[in-house]
């Protein structure tokens, strides 16, 4: 795994070796992981995200139904051991029900993205590839989808197709995000489709569908990679808008949207209701936004890894 | 330039029937028809069928598509009482929808321009001054408010002004846009202190980081060396060659926030319980307004891309080695 020497050095002589030949060999994904362990702030971004998704797992799913559990002697009650964070109106446990939501907004913000990542890899791809009609007639559709006020129509879709239903969000937020990852990985097959390795695949008699997959996906892949990793930040965001105006997730489900319309009731009394989910929400798009950011310098192949 | 702008208009037309026909068919393919509330023992099934033809729910999706686009796209029509009812009726107030929708455009107008001004002229300096002094003091604090404040979501930024100067304080309405009974200004102005604030937070938060990044590029370019080395003061050097020259990708910002200047900010607005269009829009998802909610999607689709134009055309008067 780690740096070697230049292989074919062994089969020369002494005096034809130059200094540039001593300068260790890397991979790519060498250099790029080296480059992101660099970066201070994204690690701990990295390291941040890592635990939000380890809590929103591990936590409801020991708990089970506790965090639906109401209780008519513990309203208001204060801090204690299985009740970190103490309880709300209605005698629930905040804690367990902040992770509850936890761990809805990131099943939404990663479902969301996995629609938005096929959904905007095929098209860019088929796009970029074909060009001609087929990429004015998909760029037509990206421009359509680009012009439609997003949050509004997630909004429409939500509340006409079901609210509370979590794939409805799923889908609405992920067919009207896909355009960016799109015309990302539509703008690199444009490039990459007269390069020479692609016309070598061809010549070789690699199937369409194999050259775009094999060949110049990877090319697209770090562009893509950054775009999913601030997606999730906006899927996250997006659903806790939905739930927050009323129209995604309701009680006694819990989503970090719901959990604050429910505080404005109670924001004399317990102020700190609103805090808890709005510090959460915060703190995923934060650790998103400084991975995005990391995993960008570090996929950039002009950034050379020195050292 | 004005073939320009026509040629562009004309390509926006297949953009703006690409929106139409999505989102009237999301609207009829939902769920519940907007009769659906009058069905109750009350209402005979003749007045049921009576409504059904009024509203022209009994003819194919093609032709009521077709009808409504065709009277959509003449908002002019009036008919004898001087109404204008070529967008139709509203489902839930029987109001004509063009009447419903241009009675909110001054509150929106007023809310969205007023954080838009604000936002330039905060942003900017704090942007400029985070570029020249950079790696300072100034520019660490800029970068951490920039950053969080990008990653705070409206409404909860919202929330926590009116718990903090609503309601602990005491300094400013809950919501609305007027006290009761008060038309004056100043009143309005007093009301819109908080939503303005919310907006111009987020907005300055994004803008600042864009003008920074903007500035650092043209900073580094061979010109402003050039300006330096013939003397120039560095106040001339920033004012009039990095700052005009750092503005150009502002531009593509103005043209992204225009759209919000007519369609507002629905959660914003609903937060603060704002008269405007964001808030139509949300009632009116509310109550399956139909005729509403599919005037709300044409108009905000047509101001991206207006917004884009004008962004367009904005780039070729800032920039002169640009021409259309």
């Amino acid at each position: 795994m780690d740096t070697t020497v230049n292989p074919s050095l062994a089969q020369r002589l002494p005096g034809e070796i130059d200094e540039v030949d001593l300068i260790p060999v890397r991979t790519y994904w060498q250099m790029v992981r080296r480059r992101f362990l660099r970066n201070r702030l994204a690690v701990v971004a990295f390291l941040l995200l890592v635990v939000l998704i380890a809590l929103a797992l591990i936590v409801p799913t020991l708990t089970g139904e506790m965090y639906r559990k109401t209780s008519l002697i513990k309203p208001y009650a204060g801090v204690e051991l299985a009740a970190p964070l103490g309880y709300d109106d209605i005698g629930q446990n905040i804690f367990l029900r902040l992770m509850k939501a936890l761990q809805t907004s990131l099943f939404i913000g990663f479902a969301a993205v996995s629609i938005i990542f096929t959904v905007g890899v095929s098209v860019g791809a088929i796009a970029g590839y074909f060009g001609g009609w087929v990429d004015n007639i998909l760029m037509r559709v990206v421009d359509v989808v680009l012009s439609l006020p997003s949050l509004f129509l997630v909004i429409m879709l939500v509340a006409f197709f079901g609210g509370g239903n979590v794939w409805v969000i799923v889908f609405a937020i992920g067919l009207t995000g896909w355009t960016t990852a799109a015309r990302l990985v539509r703008a690199t097959f444009l490039s990459l489709r007269e390069a020479d390795f692609v016309q070598a695949a061809q010549a070789l008699g690699a199937s369409r569908f194999r050259i775009i997959t094999r060949h110049m996906l990877p090319s697209a892949l770090a562009p893509i990679l950054v775009a999913v990793t601030l997606g999730v930040a906006d899927s996250v965001v997006t659903e806790a808008a939905l739930s927050f105006l009323g129209f995604g997730i309701s009680p006694p489900e819990a989503s970090l949207g719901n959990m604050m319309t429910n505080a404005i009731n109670y924001m004399i009394r317990q102020p700190l209701l609103i805090v808890y989910p709005g510090v959460t929400l915060i703190l995923i798009v934060l650790a998103a936004s400084f991975l995005g950011d990391g995993l960008r310098d570090a996929l950039d192949p002009r950034q050379r890894a020195e050292g | 330039m004005a073939t320009y702008v026509i040629r562009r208009l004309i390509q926006a037309l297949p953009i703006l029937l690409g929106i139409a026909v999505i989102s009237f068919i999301i609207v009829h393919v939902a769920p519940g028809s907007p009769i659906d509330k009058y069905r109750t023992p009350r209402v005979s099934p003749e007045q049921l069928q009576n409504l059904i033809r009024m509203y022209g729910l009994d003819k194919s999706l093609p032709e009521q598509f077709f009808s409504w686009i065709f009277n959509f796209l003449q908002p002019w029509q009036t008919d004898g009482a001087g109404n204008h009812v070529a967008w139709g009726f509203s489902f839930s107030t029987g109001a004509p929808v063009w009447d419903r929708i241009t009675e909110r455009i001054p509150a929106t107008l007023l809310l969205m321009g007023t954080a838009l001004a604000s936002t330039v002229v905060i942003a900017i300096p704090i942007g400029v001054l985070a570029a020249v002094k950079q790696y300072s003091l100034a520019d660490k604090v800029i970068t951490v408010f920039a950053t969080v404040g990008y990653a705070v979501p409206s409404y909860w930024l919202g929330l926590m002004l009116i718990y903090t100067f609503a309601i602990n304080l005491n300094l400013f309405p809950l919501f609305g846009m007027h006290s009761l009974g008060k038309t004056d200004p100043l009143d309005v102005g007093w009301h819109m202190i908080l939503p303005v604030a919310s907006l111009t937070i987020q907005q300055v938060a994004g803008w600042s980081r864009y003008m920074r990044s903007s500035m650092l590029e043209v900073m580094r370019q061979d010109y402003i060396r050039t300006a330096r080395a013939k003397g120039l003061s560095s106040g001339q050097v920033i004012r009039k060659h990095a700052l005009r020259n750092a503005l150009i990708p502002i531009v593509t910002l103005l043209g992204l926030t225009i759209p919000t200047l007519l369609s507002g900010a629905i959660i914003t607005e609903a937060i603060f319980s704002w008269p405007g269009l964001g808030n139509l829009g949300y009632t009116s998802v509310i109550d399956r307004d139909y005729p509403v909610v599919l005037a709300f999607v044409m108009m905000g689709g047509f101001m991206v891309i207006v917004g884009n134009l004008i962004a367009d055309i904005l780039y070729a008067v800032v920039d002169p080695r640009i021409k259309y």
